[in-house]
Protein backbone atom coordinates (compact mmCIF):
# COMPACT_ATOMS: atom_id res chain seq x y z
CA UNK A 1 0.00 0.00 0.00
CA UNK A 2 1.57 3.28 -1.16
CA UNK A 3 1.07 6.50 0.76
CA UNK A 4 2.84 9.84 0.79
CA UNK A 5 4.49 11.12 3.92
CA UNK A 6 4.92 14.78 3.19
CA UNK A 7 5.26 15.33 -0.54
CA UNK A 8 8.79 14.03 -0.99
CA UNK A 9 8.79 10.72 0.83
CA UNK A 10 6.90 7.62 -0.21
CA UNK A 11 5.93 5.17 2.52
CA UNK A 12 5.01 1.65 1.54
CA UNK A 13 3.34 -0.68 4.02
CA UNK A 14 4.07 -4.30 3.24
CA UNK A 15 2.80 -7.56 4.61
CA UNK A 16 4.96 -10.11 2.94
CA UNK A 17 4.40 -8.67 -0.53
CA UNK A 18 6.94 -6.84 -2.69
CA UNK A 19 7.54 -3.61 -4.55
CA UNK A 20 9.98 -2.68 -7.28
CA UNK A 21 11.82 0.56 -6.64
CA UNK A 22 14.65 2.56 -8.15
CA UNK A 23 17.95 1.20 -6.90
CA UNK A 24 19.19 3.02 -3.83
CA UNK A 25 16.03 5.03 -3.23
CA UNK A 26 15.28 3.47 0.18
CA UNK A 27 15.78 6.01 2.95
CA UNK A 28 14.48 4.06 5.95
CA UNK A 29 12.50 1.00 6.92
CA UNK A 30 11.12 -0.73 9.96
CA UNK A 31 10.27 -4.39 10.29
CA UNK A 32 11.93 -7.06 8.21
CA UNK A 33 12.96 -6.17 4.67
CA UNK A 34 14.98 -7.90 2.04
CA UNK A 35 16.46 -5.91 -0.82
CA UNK A 36 17.36 -7.68 -4.02
CA UNK A 37 18.74 -6.08 -7.11
CA UNK A 38 16.76 -7.01 -10.18
CA UNK A 39 19.00 -7.09 -13.19
CA UNK A 40 17.29 -5.59 -16.18
CA UNK A 41 14.34 -4.28 -14.19
CA UNK A 42 12.94 -7.76 -13.64
CA UNK A 43 11.96 -8.01 -17.26
CA UNK A 44 13.99 -11.08 -18.07
CA UNK A 45 16.80 -11.45 -20.53
CA UNK A 46 14.83 -9.98 -23.41
CA UNK A 47 13.89 -6.89 -21.40
CA UNK A 48 17.48 -6.50 -20.33
CA UNK A 49 18.75 -6.53 -23.87
CA UNK A 50 16.01 -4.15 -24.99
CA UNK A 51 16.83 -1.69 -22.25
CA UNK A 52 20.50 -1.87 -23.03
CA UNK A 53 19.81 -1.23 -26.71
CA UNK A 54 17.31 1.57 -26.21
CA UNK A 55 19.14 3.46 -23.49
CA UNK A 56 16.13 3.29 -21.19
CA UNK A 57 18.27 1.71 -18.52
CA UNK A 58 16.78 1.38 -15.14
CA UNK A 59 18.36 -0.20 -12.12
CA UNK A 60 15.62 -1.63 -10.02
CA UNK A 61 15.55 -3.44 -6.73
CA UNK A 62 12.87 -5.66 -5.33
CA UNK A 63 11.91 -4.96 -1.74
CA UNK A 64 10.03 -7.69 0.09
CA UNK A 65 9.10 -8.01 3.72
CA UNK A 66 6.88 -7.07 6.61
CA UNK A 67 6.71 -3.50 7.84
CA UNK A 68 7.07 -0.07 6.34
CA UNK A 69 9.69 1.06 3.89
CA UNK A 70 10.31 4.71 2.96
CA UNK A 71 11.62 5.83 -0.42
CA UNK A 72 12.82 9.21 -1.71
CA UNK A 73 14.84 10.49 -4.64
CA UNK A 74 16.89 13.72 -4.50
CA UNK A 75 14.09 15.56 -2.67
CA UNK A 76 11.96 15.45 -5.81
CA UNK A 77 8.20 15.65 -5.47
CA UNK A 78 6.44 12.29 -5.58
CA UNK A 79 3.15 11.66 -7.34
CA UNK A 80 1.06 8.52 -6.85
CA UNK A 81 -0.58 6.93 -9.88
CA UNK A 82 -3.30 4.31 -9.59
CA UNK A 83 -3.48 1.83 -12.45
CA UNK A 84 -6.58 -0.24 -13.12
CA UNK A 85 -5.58 -2.32 -16.07
CA UNK A 86 -4.43 0.70 -18.05
CA UNK A 87 -0.98 1.72 -19.09
CA UNK A 88 1.36 4.44 -17.81
CA UNK A 89 4.12 5.89 -19.98
CA UNK A 90 6.96 7.43 -18.00
CA UNK A 91 10.66 8.13 -18.43
CA UNK A 92 12.80 5.56 -16.61
CA UNK A 93 14.43 8.31 -14.57
CA UNK A 94 11.08 9.54 -13.28
CA UNK A 95 9.80 6.18 -12.11
CA UNK A 96 10.41 5.69 -8.40
CA UNK A 97 8.47 2.59 -7.40
CA UNK A 98 5.78 0.23 -8.60
CA UNK A 99 3.81 -2.62 -7.12
CA UNK A 100 5.60 -5.87 -7.90
CA UNK A 101 2.54 -7.04 -9.77
CA UNK A 102 2.83 -4.33 -12.42
CA UNK A 103 4.55 -5.16 -15.67
CA UNK A 104 7.17 -2.77 -16.92
CA UNK A 105 8.46 -2.58 -20.44
CA UNK A 106 10.03 -0.35 -23.05
CA UNK A 107 8.30 1.31 -25.93
CA UNK A 108 9.13 3.55 -28.85
CA UNK A 109 7.97 7.14 -28.51
CA UNK A 110 9.29 8.68 -31.63
CA UNK A 111 9.96 12.36 -32.02
CA UNK A 112 8.53 13.35 -28.65
CA UNK A 113 11.38 11.68 -26.87
CA UNK A 114 13.90 13.19 -29.20
CA UNK A 115 12.59 16.70 -28.55
CA UNK A 116 12.87 16.12 -24.83
CA UNK A 117 16.42 15.08 -25.19
CA UNK A 118 15.89 11.83 -23.38
CA UNK A 119 15.86 9.36 -26.16
CA UNK A 120 13.47 7.74 -28.53
CA UNK A 121 12.19 5.21 -26.03
CA UNK A 122 10.22 5.35 -22.84
CA UNK A 123 9.16 3.02 -20.07
CA UNK A 124 5.66 1.61 -19.78
CA UNK A 125 3.97 0.30 -16.68
CA UNK A 126 0.77 -1.70 -16.91
CA UNK A 127 -1.53 -3.83 -14.81
CA UNK A 128 -3.44 -3.30 -11.60
CA UNK A 129 -1.76 -1.50 -8.74
CA UNK A 130 0.06 1.64 -7.80
CA UNK A 131 3.13 3.41 -9.09
CA UNK A 132 5.04 6.42 -7.80
CA UNK A 133 6.65 8.90 -10.17
CA UNK A 134 8.96 11.79 -9.32
CA UNK A 135 8.88 15.28 -10.76
CA UNK A 136 10.67 18.59 -10.27
CA UNK A 137 7.95 20.39 -8.33
CA UNK A 138 4.53 18.80 -7.77
CA UNK A 139 3.05 17.58 -11.03
CA UNK A 140 -0.23 18.99 -12.29
CA UNK A 141 -2.52 16.26 -13.57
CA UNK A 142 -4.40 17.31 -16.69
CA UNK A 143 -7.24 15.36 -18.26
CA UNK A 144 -7.30 14.75 -21.96
CA UNK A 145 -10.74 14.07 -23.37
CA UNK A 146 -12.02 13.88 -26.95
CA UNK A 147 -13.41 17.43 -26.82
CA UNK A 148 -10.38 18.88 -25.04
CA UNK A 149 -7.05 17.90 -26.54
CA UNK A 150 -4.01 19.10 -24.60
CA UNK A 151 -0.75 20.57 -25.81
CA UNK A 152 2.31 20.16 -23.59
CA UNK A 153 5.83 21.52 -23.66
CA UNK A 154 8.24 18.56 -24.09
CA UNK A 155 10.44 19.86 -21.28
CA UNK A 156 7.60 19.83 -18.76
CA UNK A 157 6.11 16.46 -19.72
CA UNK A 158 6.56 13.77 -17.06
CA UNK A 159 4.18 10.92 -17.79
CA UNK A 160 0.80 10.03 -19.21
CA UNK A 161 -1.68 7.24 -18.78
CA UNK A 162 -4.73 5.92 -20.56
CA UNK A 163 -5.84 5.68 -24.13
CA UNK A 164 -4.04 8.71 -25.50
CA UNK A 165 -2.59 9.41 -28.91
CA UNK A 166 0.34 11.75 -28.98
CA UNK A 167 1.52 13.69 -31.92
CA UNK A 168 4.39 15.99 -32.30
CA UNK A 169 3.71 19.49 -33.46
CA UNK A 170 6.30 21.92 -34.55
CA UNK A 171 5.98 25.64 -34.87
CA UNK A 172 9.32 26.09 -36.54
CA UNK A 173 8.96 28.66 -39.28
CA UNK A 174 11.25 31.02 -41.11
CA UNK A 175 10.79 33.34 -38.12
CA UNK A 176 12.51 30.83 -35.83
CA UNK A 177 15.54 30.95 -38.06
CA UNK A 178 15.53 34.74 -37.84
CA UNK A 179 15.55 34.56 -34.05
CA UNK A 180 11.97 35.76 -33.86
CA UNK A 181 10.45 32.44 -32.90
CA UNK A 182 7.52 32.01 -30.59
CA UNK A 183 9.66 30.32 -27.97
CA UNK A 184 7.48 27.23 -28.04
CA UNK A 185 8.73 25.66 -31.21
CA UNK A 186 8.11 22.04 -30.28
CA UNK A 187 4.99 20.82 -28.61
CA UNK A 188 3.36 17.47 -27.97
CA UNK A 189 -0.34 17.23 -28.65
CA UNK A 190 -2.34 14.64 -26.69
CA UNK A 191 -5.71 13.45 -27.95
CA UNK A 192 -8.02 10.71 -26.71
CA UNK A 193 -8.99 9.86 -23.18
CA UNK A 194 -6.50 9.85 -20.34
CA UNK A 195 -4.34 11.84 -17.96
CA UNK A 196 -1.11 13.74 -18.53
CA UNK A 197 1.35 14.63 -15.73
CA UNK A 198 3.13 17.94 -16.20
CA UNK A 199 5.83 19.34 -13.92
CA UNK A 200 6.18 23.09 -13.13
CA UNK A 201 9.70 23.19 -14.49
CA UNK A 202 11.31 22.63 -17.85
CA UNK A 203 14.18 20.32 -18.57
CA UNK A 204 16.73 21.64 -20.98
CA UNK A 205 15.68 20.55 -24.39
CA UNK A 206 17.05 21.23 -27.80
CA UNK A 207 13.82 23.12 -28.42
CA UNK A 208 14.27 25.30 -25.40
CA UNK A 209 16.05 28.12 -27.15
CA UNK A 210 14.01 28.31 -30.32
CA UNK B 1 -17.77 10.83 -19.63
CA UNK B 2 -14.27 9.68 -18.93
CA UNK B 3 -13.09 6.41 -17.53
CA UNK B 4 -10.19 8.23 -15.88
CA UNK B 5 -12.21 9.74 -13.09
CA UNK B 6 -10.43 11.41 -10.24
CA UNK B 7 -8.82 8.58 -8.31
CA UNK B 8 -10.16 8.32 -4.78
CA UNK B 9 -7.33 9.72 -2.70
CA UNK B 10 -5.11 10.69 -5.58
CA UNK B 11 -4.13 14.14 -6.77
CA UNK B 12 -6.70 16.52 -8.20
CA UNK B 13 -7.19 16.05 -11.91
CA UNK B 14 -7.78 19.22 -13.90
CA UNK B 15 -9.53 19.77 -17.19
CA UNK B 16 -10.38 23.05 -18.93
CA UNK B 17 -13.55 23.42 -16.90
CA UNK B 18 -11.97 22.89 -13.49
CA UNK B 19 -8.74 24.81 -14.05
CA UNK B 20 -8.90 28.22 -12.35
CA UNK B 21 -9.10 31.32 -14.52
CA UNK B 22 -6.14 33.65 -14.00
CA UNK B 23 -5.23 32.06 -10.70
CA UNK B 24 -2.76 29.61 -9.19
CA UNK B 25 -3.30 25.89 -9.73
CA UNK B 26 -0.80 25.20 -6.96
CA UNK B 27 2.10 27.17 -5.50
CA UNK B 28 4.26 26.51 -8.54
CA UNK B 29 1.82 26.68 -11.43
CA UNK B 30 -0.35 29.52 -12.67
CA UNK B 31 -3.26 29.23 -15.08
CA UNK B 32 -4.04 32.03 -17.53
CA UNK B 33 -7.39 32.12 -19.29
CA UNK B 34 -7.31 33.62 -22.76
CA UNK B 35 -10.57 34.65 -24.38
CA UNK B 36 -9.36 36.01 -27.66
CA UNK B 37 -7.03 38.32 -25.75
CA UNK B 38 -3.29 38.51 -25.50
CA UNK B 39 -0.65 38.05 -22.82
CA UNK B 40 3.03 38.73 -22.91
CA UNK B 41 5.12 35.89 -21.54
CA UNK B 42 8.75 35.06 -21.20
CA UNK B 43 9.95 32.39 -23.60
CA UNK B 44 9.72 28.82 -22.47
CA UNK B 45 7.56 29.40 -19.39
CA UNK B 46 4.45 27.82 -20.88
CA UNK B 47 4.22 24.20 -19.77
CA UNK B 48 0.86 23.15 -21.25
CA UNK B 49 -2.34 24.53 -22.71
CA UNK B 50 -5.85 23.63 -23.75
CA UNK B 51 -7.54 25.31 -26.70
CA UNK B 52 -6.13 27.22 -29.63
CA UNK B 53 -3.28 29.47 -28.60
CA UNK B 54 -0.64 30.90 -30.86
CA UNK B 55 2.80 32.05 -29.74
CA UNK B 56 4.53 34.75 -31.71
CA UNK B 57 7.79 36.58 -31.26
CA UNK B 58 7.68 40.26 -30.44
CA UNK B 59 8.84 41.07 -33.94
CA UNK B 60 5.75 39.48 -35.52
CA UNK B 61 4.24 42.04 -37.89
CA UNK B 62 0.64 41.75 -36.74
CA UNK B 63 1.65 42.55 -33.17
CA UNK B 64 3.14 45.86 -34.12
CA UNK B 65 0.40 47.98 -32.56
CA UNK B 66 0.34 46.01 -29.33
CA UNK B 67 4.08 46.15 -28.95
CA UNK B 68 4.02 49.89 -29.55
CA UNK B 69 1.67 50.45 -26.63
CA UNK B 70 2.94 47.98 -24.07
CA UNK B 71 6.48 46.84 -24.76
CA UNK B 72 9.29 49.34 -24.48
CA UNK B 73 12.29 47.20 -23.79
CA UNK B 74 14.17 46.40 -26.98
CA UNK B 75 16.90 44.62 -25.05
CA UNK B 76 14.44 42.02 -23.86
CA UNK B 77 12.52 41.60 -27.08
CA UNK B 78 14.07 38.25 -27.85
CA UNK B 79 13.08 36.88 -24.44
CA UNK B 80 9.40 37.64 -24.80
CA UNK B 81 6.57 36.26 -26.85
CA UNK B 82 2.91 37.12 -27.19
CA UNK B 83 0.33 34.41 -26.62
CA UNK B 84 -3.02 34.95 -28.25
CA UNK B 85 -6.11 32.88 -28.87
CA UNK B 86 -8.59 31.24 -26.59
CA UNK B 87 -8.04 28.55 -24.04
CA UNK B 88 -6.27 27.98 -20.77
CA UNK B 89 -2.53 28.02 -20.46
CA UNK B 90 -0.30 26.87 -17.59
CA UNK B 91 2.81 28.82 -16.68
CA UNK B 92 5.65 27.68 -14.42
CA UNK B 93 9.31 28.41 -13.92
CA UNK B 94 11.90 25.88 -12.69
CA UNK B 95 9.63 24.80 -9.84
CA UNK B 96 9.86 28.21 -8.20
CA UNK B 97 6.90 29.78 -6.43
CA UNK B 98 4.72 31.79 -8.79
CA UNK B 99 2.20 34.43 -7.84
CA UNK B 100 0.07 36.95 -9.62
CA UNK B 101 -0.12 40.58 -8.64
CA UNK B 102 -2.61 43.25 -9.62
CA UNK B 103 -1.48 46.75 -10.39
CA UNK B 104 -4.09 49.46 -10.27
CA UNK B 105 -2.76 52.50 -12.05
CA UNK B 106 0.55 51.87 -10.35
CA UNK B 107 4.13 51.03 -11.06
CA UNK B 108 6.32 48.18 -9.98
CA UNK B 109 9.96 47.40 -10.63
CA UNK B 110 11.07 43.78 -10.64
CA UNK B 111 14.20 41.77 -11.33
CA UNK B 112 14.13 40.85 -15.03
CA UNK B 113 14.51 37.11 -14.45
CA UNK B 114 11.58 36.97 -12.04
CA UNK B 115 8.86 38.29 -14.31
CA UNK B 116 6.99 35.53 -16.13
CA UNK B 117 4.04 37.13 -17.85
CA UNK B 118 1.87 40.24 -17.93
CA UNK B 119 -1.31 41.57 -19.46
CA UNK B 120 -0.91 43.99 -22.36
CA UNK B 121 -2.81 46.63 -20.39
CA UNK B 122 0.48 47.08 -18.55
CA UNK B 123 3.45 48.71 -20.20
CA UNK B 124 6.86 47.12 -19.74
CA UNK B 125 9.86 49.42 -19.56
CA UNK B 126 13.43 48.95 -18.55
CA UNK B 127 14.31 50.36 -15.15
CA UNK B 128 17.34 52.62 -14.94
CA UNK B 129 18.58 50.17 -12.32
CA UNK B 130 20.39 47.62 -14.49
CA UNK B 131 18.76 44.20 -14.59
CA UNK B 132 15.37 45.42 -13.48
CA UNK B 133 12.15 46.01 -15.41
CA UNK B 134 9.33 48.40 -14.57
CA UNK B 135 5.66 47.74 -15.22
CA UNK B 136 3.33 50.72 -15.41
CA UNK B 137 -0.44 50.82 -15.68
CA UNK B 138 -3.38 48.68 -14.65
CA UNK B 139 -3.47 44.94 -15.00
CA UNK B 140 -2.22 41.59 -13.81
CA UNK B 141 1.24 40.13 -13.98
CA UNK B 142 2.83 36.86 -12.86
CA UNK B 143 6.19 36.69 -11.15
CA UNK B 144 8.31 33.86 -9.79
CA UNK B 145 10.32 33.87 -6.59
CA UNK B 146 12.49 31.43 -4.75
CA UNK B 147 10.23 30.79 -1.79
CA UNK B 148 7.15 32.85 -0.93
CA UNK B 149 7.28 36.62 -1.37
CA UNK B 150 7.08 38.92 1.66
CA UNK B 151 5.96 42.52 1.42
CA UNK B 152 7.76 45.14 3.50
CA UNK B 153 7.28 48.85 4.01
CA UNK B 154 10.18 51.28 3.77
CA UNK B 155 12.26 52.55 5.48
CA UNK B 156 14.04 49.21 5.27
CA UNK B 157 17.45 47.82 4.39
CA UNK B 158 17.41 44.55 2.48
CA UNK B 159 19.91 41.96 1.43
CA UNK B 160 20.75 42.33 -2.28
CA UNK B 161 20.14 38.66 -2.95
CA UNK B 162 16.69 38.65 -1.39
CA UNK B 163 15.34 41.63 -3.30
CA UNK B 164 12.66 40.78 -5.86
CA UNK B 165 11.31 44.24 -6.61
CA UNK B 166 9.60 47.34 -5.29
CA UNK B 167 6.37 49.16 -5.99
CA UNK B 168 5.29 52.79 -5.98
CA UNK B 169 8.80 54.12 -6.28
CA UNK B 170 10.55 54.29 -2.97
CA UNK B 171 14.06 55.30 -3.86
CA UNK B 172 16.62 52.49 -3.57
CA UNK B 173 20.27 53.10 -2.81
CA UNK B 174 23.32 51.17 -1.61
CA UNK B 175 24.19 51.14 2.07
CA UNK B 176 27.48 49.98 3.59
CA UNK B 177 28.01 49.38 7.28
CA UNK B 178 30.17 52.02 8.91
CA UNK B 179 32.83 49.72 10.35
CA UNK B 180 33.30 48.26 6.91
CA UNK B 181 34.02 51.71 5.56
CA UNK B 182 36.05 53.29 8.33
CA UNK B 183 39.81 53.50 8.18
CA UNK B 184 42.48 51.45 6.50
CA UNK B 185 41.67 48.39 8.59
CA UNK B 186 38.05 48.53 7.50
CA UNK B 187 39.13 48.75 3.90
CA UNK B 188 41.50 45.84 4.29
CA UNK B 189 38.74 43.82 5.86
CA UNK B 190 36.32 44.63 3.08
CA UNK B 191 38.74 43.65 0.37
CA UNK B 192 40.40 40.61 1.92
CA UNK B 193 37.82 39.30 4.32
CA UNK B 194 40.47 39.14 7.10
CA UNK B 195 39.28 40.03 10.56
CA UNK B 196 35.78 38.81 9.98
CA UNK B 197 33.15 39.81 7.50
CA UNK B 198 29.61 38.73 8.15
CA UNK B 199 28.66 38.95 4.49
CA UNK B 200 25.94 41.39 5.44
CA UNK B 201 27.87 44.66 5.34
CA UNK B 202 26.30 45.74 2.09
CA UNK B 203 22.57 46.30 1.81
CA UNK B 204 20.03 48.03 -0.37
CA UNK B 205 18.26 50.79 1.47
CA UNK B 206 14.72 51.88 0.62
CA UNK B 207 13.15 55.10 1.86
CA UNK B 208 9.91 56.82 0.92
CA UNK B 209 6.39 55.50 0.57
CA UNK B 210 5.81 52.21 -1.18
CA UNK B 211 6.24 48.48 -0.89
CA UNK B 212 9.35 46.32 -1.14
CA UNK B 213 9.06 42.70 -2.29
CA UNK B 214 11.49 40.15 -0.88
CA UNK B 215 11.91 36.47 -1.52
CA UNK B 216 12.48 34.24 1.42
CA UNK B 217 15.81 32.78 0.36
CA UNK B 218 19.03 34.36 -0.73
CA UNK B 219 19.41 32.01 -3.65
CA UNK B 220 19.07 34.23 -6.67
CA UNK B 221 17.12 33.08 -9.64
CA UNK B 222 19.29 32.87 -12.71
CA UNK B 223 19.42 36.28 -14.29
CA UNK B 224 18.04 36.72 -17.73
CA UNK B 225 20.63 38.42 -19.88
CA UNK B 226 19.54 42.01 -20.12
CA UNK B 227 21.97 43.28 -22.68
CA UNK B 228 23.59 46.68 -22.47
CA UNK B 229 21.86 50.03 -22.43
CA UNK B 230 22.95 52.52 -25.06
CA UNK B 231 26.22 54.25 -24.37
CA UNK B 232 25.23 57.80 -23.50
CA UNK B 233 26.46 60.23 -20.90
CA UNK B 234 24.18 60.13 -17.88
CA UNK B 235 22.86 56.61 -18.47
CA UNK B 236 23.83 54.39 -15.52
CA UNK B 237 25.50 51.22 -16.66
CA UNK B 238 25.68 52.51 -20.20
CA UNK B 239 28.78 52.53 -22.28
CA UNK B 240 31.79 50.31 -22.05
CA UNK B 241 32.86 50.96 -18.45
CA UNK B 242 33.04 47.79 -16.41
CA UNK B 243 30.16 47.29 -13.96
CA UNK B 244 32.42 48.39 -11.11
CA UNK B 245 33.21 51.76 -12.67
CA UNK B 246 32.82 54.74 -10.38
CA UNK B 247 32.07 57.52 -12.85
CA UNK B 248 34.22 60.61 -12.38
CA UNK B 249 36.00 59.11 -9.38
CA UNK B 250 37.30 56.04 -11.13
CA UNK B 251 40.90 56.38 -12.03
CA UNK B 252 40.58 55.65 -15.70
CA UNK B 253 41.37 51.97 -16.00
CA UNK B 254 38.45 49.67 -15.13
CA UNK B 255 38.92 48.00 -11.77
CA UNK B 256 39.53 44.29 -11.96
CA UNK B 257 38.10 41.93 -9.38
CA UNK B 258 40.63 41.37 -6.62
CA UNK B 259 42.43 44.63 -7.29
CA UNK B 260 42.79 46.83 -4.23
CA UNK B 261 40.99 49.70 -5.93
CA UNK B 262 39.19 51.02 -2.91
CA UNK B 263 42.32 50.77 -0.76
CA UNK B 264 44.32 52.77 -3.26
CA UNK B 265 41.75 55.51 -3.14
CA UNK B 266 41.85 55.52 0.66
CA UNK B 267 45.59 56.14 0.50
CA UNK B 268 44.96 58.90 -1.98
CA UNK B 269 46.75 57.16 -4.83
Amino acid sequence: MFRLQGSKVLAVDMTGDAVKAKNGSMVAYDGQMAFKKLSGGGEGLRGMVTRRLTGEQMTVMEVRGHGTCWFADRAAEINLVGLRGDKLWVEAGNLLATDAGLRTGTTFTGLRGAAQGNGLFTTTVEGHGQAAIVSDGPAVVLRVSPQYPLIVDPGAYVAHQGDVRQSFQSGVTFRTLLGEGGGEAFQIRFEGDGLVYVQPSERNTIAGDL
Amino acid sequence: MSTYATPGAGPAVYDPLTLPADDNVNRYTFCVELKGGQWFLQKGKMIAYYGAIEFNGIGHGRLDRLVRTSFHSPLHASDWVVAQGSGKMLLADRAFDVNSYDLDDGNLTIRAGNLLAFQPSLALKQSIVPGFLTLIGTGKFVAASNGPVVFMEPPIRVDPQALVGWADCPSPCHHYDHSYMAGVLGGLRAVTGFGGVSGEEHQFEFVGAGTVLLQSTETLMAEAATGAVPSEPGVPGGGSTAPGGHGPQSSGAPRLPGQLGDLQRRFGL
